[in-house]
């Protein structure tokens, strides 16, 4: 056995390196979703088999594990070449491979060490764009993936040290940004130096045999770790399906289906029934699917640590195509709505098992809005993103967050008066959504209501979903509110042909979009709240009082109006019945149609 | 030089009030800790100024930092407030930005400081110029005003869109509410902060209304006790920007006293360097719960613009920027279930507390590490009342049940347990430097804080920094921060217009005005300064860019003048510059530093190097146990030279000198310690 402290010391160094990495590039990149966002990832790899050895830990979550299987089809990609020499580069960004979408450039560096392969160093970083139809690579109308830029096999941008322009030419003769990517390119190469040198030092230090034996304990430990977690989950299978409404092409419901099968320290996630391919852009690839996975799975056990022995109890099974397992040339701009979908099943399957420690379903989707046109005071093109904020699931330990980032994500919304600066869009209304979350015994967080005024022309384009299948409650509490998207375009109010999806929309000043994010599911039965805390959602608007006496029998008392307002005192209407006991229920929102 | 009355510094903690007494201003005469009394934190520092036993008669001036205002937002503890907004923005004092607690783990709720049932909407609007879209329905907001006057309220908090562009409005309502109830405290956002951004800037409000009526009955109650102590001197106070402001003045500032302590300890802790000869340092305060990591270039600290002082609860006020870490003399050690050593980030505070403190406390932690291996002397607690020594075979006990578990005797796990939260430290520091864009071993660290000295060999030696600088009393150098802070006075502006667009004059008229705002406070503040130093810097980036750059301007400059020194700045920065791209001033900001009256100590130019004389010496274990020097800080003077390994000791706190590293006393006092060549 390793000496307890090297092992802990080697551990500790080799996470400040891929840490440090992850902070370099995050002040060097030109674009704004690196430096702002932290969207990139920077890891270590086995060079055989890809495991993850270390990872960073200020990247994005999306990330988790999606690192691993990028690496993994590297290795075959070179093997086929004869092998990684000394001083290659490999890049990609063929989503199929290397998962989520085209914006994502990887680059894989093998490291040597007395002229044998010890490691691989690899990174991720968004590059604002790639080509394709639409503007930074969202096309929600997209049927193949060439409508959404350059696609990147793996190639050798680097071999044994000799640099290849031309390959670079051809990849910024494709954007619309070459300044950009060729500046994100240089800050992501000058990377794997920090690391190198932290390396070096490191193999200084220890020797490679110390080295080599502490990685491998490092890993062993991890699997034991996340078998004992696993461990704690009773032996079963638990099956979860949820819907997508369509994939803004054909206006179908899709299935996500679920079983997570545990047998003592090992887990089965099996998603047979999945719903194929979508002709629209709702698709990721196998290895984003398992990225979110086990990021679902960290948010119910966040202690656990991120490397390929963490991975290794747990199996997969996707159906190939499906809409998660996306394959050439299946469009996969919707990612980011599509990753949400995989956390909500997830929590659905474990909440059957650990009630305690799964929360009900998030809001689900990222909705993104996208406004683009010219600046009238300026003449300038601008493109203004808005991401969706929504209310999470109730737990066992507390109500639902309101105005939460996605699961996958730590990005924040812009400011309303940083965005009345910089475009000619006027926000009506930034609030919470009244009585969108999940009824429960904890309640699940309220959605996100707002509406932007165009003050110009623009073009308005919309992905989202959740209208028809909303988020669901767990225990016992209720579903949230759905997903609403109106646009009121010559004074008229109507709601998108795919309901929260929107493919460039003209319109005029004056024009709006409204939009209200769906809440987050309800833990626990409603009757079980606590009354002061229903009195409290009453007179905080989160709740109806019609709710406050239907669904937490609750008796209006007094009343007493201030203003526009009343303010209510409640009481129990009946005697509570007994507690029941383990409902290991789930409160599928009904589709509303 | 002028004659300079008797001060003390006291920082009133969490857990103790540190007190620093000088009778000459010069010279120190007393340092110490008490507990801190948190249910009435006026009469903690009274209890400190009695068991220093200092006369009021002889005390010209008191500085102070308290914990009061961060542990009143902390615990929400703060006034009964209402809220007023913009139709329809209400909600952004709870929404926030879009975010959660942590990065994995969704559950926690949030819990504003304001309930939404008690945030009220007016009619009225501006767009981003200040320009009225709707004008302010002064029959509703006059409704609302007697409307809320029936509601037991403290504190009515008034934040309107866009009003940093324009305050008319916010100030409307605000003549409104005094109208109606006088005894309110009323807050306007564009008072508390006069610059873009809703949430940061409602949140801002809040917490000052929220704070408000607490700190003015602090303040209070804080004067009538030393009133009745006969003090008549100055009572001062520090902001967490690092600069005094009078107990008078507390009141309308009280947003600005949160987190005045560790401010006061960088500000220490760079003065001691600069004056020592070091313009680069990194300070590191560890206590028992945390290791709070500043970054200091050329005797400024680095300012954050926005402060978590809690979740989704930001403060936009400039506040020295301190970095914590979960890290501190309390951290427990445990195993993971991979069977991994780990320590921390648990604590076991002040209660239990250690093994070794005999108060209950059974988790084996970095102080029982420290006291196992005998870096602590058993017989000497610091800062403990009730205590006359630790419990070293109960450390023992602890350390070697955790041990036995993965293979180690009680000293190895020990050093185990120090090896990993000093490799956590270090890491932390390094990142922190790196994500300002230092490298950290061009830096000197200054360790301090009650254990501080025992780990700051070690960062030192894992971060590869050349010279550690331990300062007279790091116990209690958040004390000494307050006895040695100069007032200081900010205001800003957003402006968010392109350097090309601006009206001419108008960057001069926003300096002009701010500068006569800081000259008035100073004023008001009626406290003596030997210089007044005013500073004017630009928040510029360009066209575009989220991230600005902080450029020092002049109030005469053309603004084509500032774009040029914002490509200079870039270009320091960067390496590079955007060429064509236009350039945008963000906001302009105004500083006032009221130098107050500093003795020079007089020190002794040339020392000649003397070995010290140790008073003792002790087995204590580094590679092994080995027979150690023990020195009594209070008998080294300058030119002292000593070689590890040794400890030193003083009544504040002890230091470590590892093995392989030399230690020397610099004419100021401070010890330095270095690699040995």
């Amino acid at each position: 056995m390793m000496d307890p402290v090297t092992l802990a010391v080697v551990r500790g160094a080799l996470e400040q390196i891929t840490d440090e990495m992850d902070m370099h590039l995050i002040k060097a990149a030109i674009s704004p979703i690196i430096s702002e966002t932290n969207d990139c990832a920077h890891g270590l790899y086995n060079a055989e088999n890809g495991e993850t050895i270390v990872q960073g830990r200020i990247g994005l979550p999306l990330f988790l594990a999606s690192m691993q299987w990028t690496v993994k089809h590297v290795i075959a990609a070179a093997q086929a070449e004869g092998g990684f020499h000394d001083g290659d580069l490999w890049i990609l960004n063929d989503p199929y491979l290397s998962g989520t979408h085209l914006n994502d450039i990887v680059l894989v560096r093998p490291i040597f060490v007395d002229g044998a392969l010890f490691a691989l160093f690899a990174n991720t970083g968004h590059w604002m764009d790639m080509g394709g139809s639409s503007p930074g690579g969202w096309a929600p109308a997209a049927t193949e993936i060439h409508q959404e830029g350059i696609i990147i096999p793996p190639l050798k941008l680097y071999d044994r040290g000799r640099y290849n322009p031309s390959l670079i030419q051809l990849i910024t003769a494709n954007s619309r940004l070459p300044k950009q990517i060729e500046g994100d390119l240089a800050a992501m190469v000058n990377v794997f130096a920090i690391g190198q040198r932290g390396l070096d030092a490191l193999i200084a230090k220890y020797g490679l045999v110390t080295m080599r034996a502490c990685i491998s304990e490092m890993l062993d430990r991890s699997e034991a770790e996340m078998r004992s977690y696993i461990s704690e989950i009773p032996d079963g299978s638990y099956r979860m399906e949820d819907w997508f409404d369509n994939d803004g092409v054909d206006d179908r419901p899709l299935k996500v289906a679920l079983s997570i099968v545990v047998e003592g320290s090992e887990l089965h996630f099996d998603f047979t029934g999945t719903a194929p391919p979508a002709r629209g852009p709702m698709n990721i690839s196998d290895g984003t699917t398992i990225s979110m996975c086990l990021v679902a799975l960290k948010h119910v056990f966040p202690d656990f640590p991120v490397n390929g022995g963490t991975f290794r109890p747990i199996r997969f099974t996707i159906p190939v195509p499906s809409l998660l397992a996306a394959a050439y040339p299946v469009p996969v701009g919707g990612t980011t709505d599509v990753t949400q979908r995989v956390v909500d099943v997830v929590f659905g399957a474990l909440a059957q098992a650990i009630p305690d420690l799964v929360p009900a379903a998030p809001f689900g989707t990222t909705g993104v809005a996208t406004v683009a046109g010219y600046h009238p005071k300026t003449g300038n093109f601008y493109v203004a993103v808005y991401p969706y904020p929504g209310g999470y699931g109730a737990s066992s330990v507390s109500d639902g967050l309101v105005n939460g980032t996605p699961p996958s994500s730590m990005a924040k919304f812009m400011s309303v008066e940083m965005s009345e600066h910089r475009y000619p869009l006027r926000f009506d209304y930034l609030a919470i959504r009244d009585f969108s979350g999940g009824n429960g015994a904890h309640r699940g967080g309220c959605g996100t209501a707002y509406a932007i005024t165009a003050l110009s022309d623009c073009v308005v384009s919309i992905l989202g979903d959740r209208v028809d299948y909303t988020p669901f409650g767990v225990q016992g509490g209720g579903a949230a509110a759905g997903n609403e998207v109106r646009l009121v375009v010559d004074g008229k109010e109507q709601v998108p042909p795919f309901r929260s999806k929107a493919d460039r929309i003209a319109m005029k000043a004056g024009d709006k979009m409204k939009l209200a994010s769906p809440g987050g599911g309800g833990f626990g039965a409603p009757q079980l709240r606590d009354l002061a805390d229903v009195e409290d959602d009453l007179n905080n608007g989160l709740i109806s009082e019609e709710t406050a006496r239907l669904v937490y029998q609750a008796v209006v008392i007094e009343t007493q109006k201030r203003g526009d307002r009343v303010y209510y005192r409640l009481d129990r209407a009946v005697m509570l019945p007994e507690p029941q006991i383990a409902v290991p229920f789930l409160a599928q929102g009904a589709r509303q149609t | 030089m002028k004659h300079l009355s008797a001060i003390v510094g006291i920082d009133v903690g969490g857990t103790f009030t540190d007190l620093y007494f000088s009778r000459d201003g010069l010279n120190v005469d007393r340092v110490l800790k008490v507990p801190s009394t948190p249910d009435d934190p006026s009469r903690g520092l009274i209890d400190a100024l009695d068991a220093a036993e200092i006369e009021s008669s002889e005390l010209g001036l008191i500085l102070h930092g308290t914990t009061i205002a961060t542990n009143a937002v902390i615990e929400r503890k703060g006034a009964r407030c209402a809220l007023i907004t913009t139709r329809g923005f209400r909600d952004v004092l709870e929404l926030g930005r879009r975010d959660r607690q942590r990065v994995y783990g969704l559950t926690g709720a949030h819990n504003p400081l304001i309930a939404r049932s008690q945030r009220w909407e007016v009619d009225e609007r501006l767009d981003h110029e200040g320009n009225v879209l709707q004008p302010l329905d002064i029959c509703e907001v006059r409704a609302l005003a007697t409307m809320l006057a029936g509601l037991d309220l403290e504190a009515i908090v008034v934040s309107l869109l866009h009003s940093y562009a324009n305050p008319a409005h916010e100030q409307q309502v605000a003549a409104i509410l005094r109208e109606v109830q006088p005894d309110w405290e009323i807050v306007i956002s564009s008072d508390v902060v006069r610059e873009y951004y809703e949430f940061e800037r409602t949140s801002t409000a809040v917490v000052q209304g929220y704070l408000q009526p607490l700190i003015a009955r602090y303040a209070d109650n804080l004067s009538a006790k030393l009133e009745q102590r006969g003090f008549g001197g100055q009572t001062l106070v520090m902001q967490s920007n690092g600069g005094l402001i009078p107990l008078s003045q507390l009141p309308q500032r009280a947003a600005n006293i949160v987190r005045s302590g560790p401010a006061a300890g960088v500000m220490a802790a760079a003065t001691l360097a600069k004056e020592a000869g070091f313009d680069k340092v990194i300070t590191g305060d560890m206590g028992g719960t945390s290791f709070d990591v500043a970054v200091v270039v050329d005797g400024h600290p680095r300012v954050a613009e926005t402060t978590e002082l809690d979740f989704r609860v930001p403060l936009r006020l400039p506040m020295i920027d301190v970095h914590t870490i979960g890290a501190g003399g309390g951290s427990i050690a445990w195993l993971d279930r991979g069977g991994m050593l780990q320590v921390g980030p648990r604590s076991a505070g002040a209660a239990p507390g250690p093994v070794c403190f005999g108060l209950g406390g059974t988790a084996p932690t970095v102080t029982d590490a420290n006291a196992v291996l005998s870096r602590i002397n058993a017989e000497q607690p610091i800062g403990l009342r009730n205590i006359t020594r630790l419990d070293i075979a109960a450390a023992r006990t602890a350390l070697g049940a955790l041990g036995a578990q993965i293979g180690l005797g009680v000293e190895e796990t020990a050093v185990a347990i120090l090896t990993i939260v000093n490799q956590h430290m270090a890491g932390r520091t390094r990142l922190l430097s790196v994500e300002q864009g230092h490298d950290p071993r061009e830096f000197a660290l200054v360790a301090f804080g009650g254990a501080g000295p025992l780990h700051g060999a070690a960062i030192m030696r894992e971060v590869g920094i050349k010279t550690m600088l331990l300062p007279p009393y790091p116990g209690v150098l958040c004390a000494l921060g307050c006895a040695i802070a100069d007032l200081k006075y900010d205001v800003s502006r957003t402006v968010e217009q392109q350097v090309t667009d601006l009206v001419p004059g108008l960057v001069a008229d926003i300096l002009r005005s701010q500068r006569l705002a800081v000259e008035t406070s100073l004023t008001e503040s009626a406290i003596a300064v030997d210089q007044t130093i005013i500073s004017h810097t630009a928040e510029m980036s360009y066209a575009d860019q989220i991230h600005a750059l902080r450029v020092p301007v002049e109030l005469e400059w053309p603004p084509s003048r500032m774009a040029e020194a914002f490509q200079q700045v870039y270009y320091q920065e960067y390496g590079n510059t955007l060429g064509d791209i236009p350039v945008t001033i963000v906001s302009l900001k105004t500083s006032l530093r009221g130098l107050r009256p500093h003795g020079q100590r007089p020190v002794a130019r040339d020392v000649s190097a003397t070995p010290a004389m140790p008073t003792a010496s002790r087995s204590v274990y580094f590679d092994g146990w080995c027979d150690t020097h023990i020195y009594n800080r209070a008998q080294l003077v300058p030119g002292n030279t000593l070689t590890g390994p040794a400890i030193i000791e003083q009544v504040d706190t002890t230091a470590v000198i590892e093995p392989g590293m030399a230690a020397r006393v610099d004419i100021y006092g401070n010890i330095l310690i270095e690699m040995a060549a």
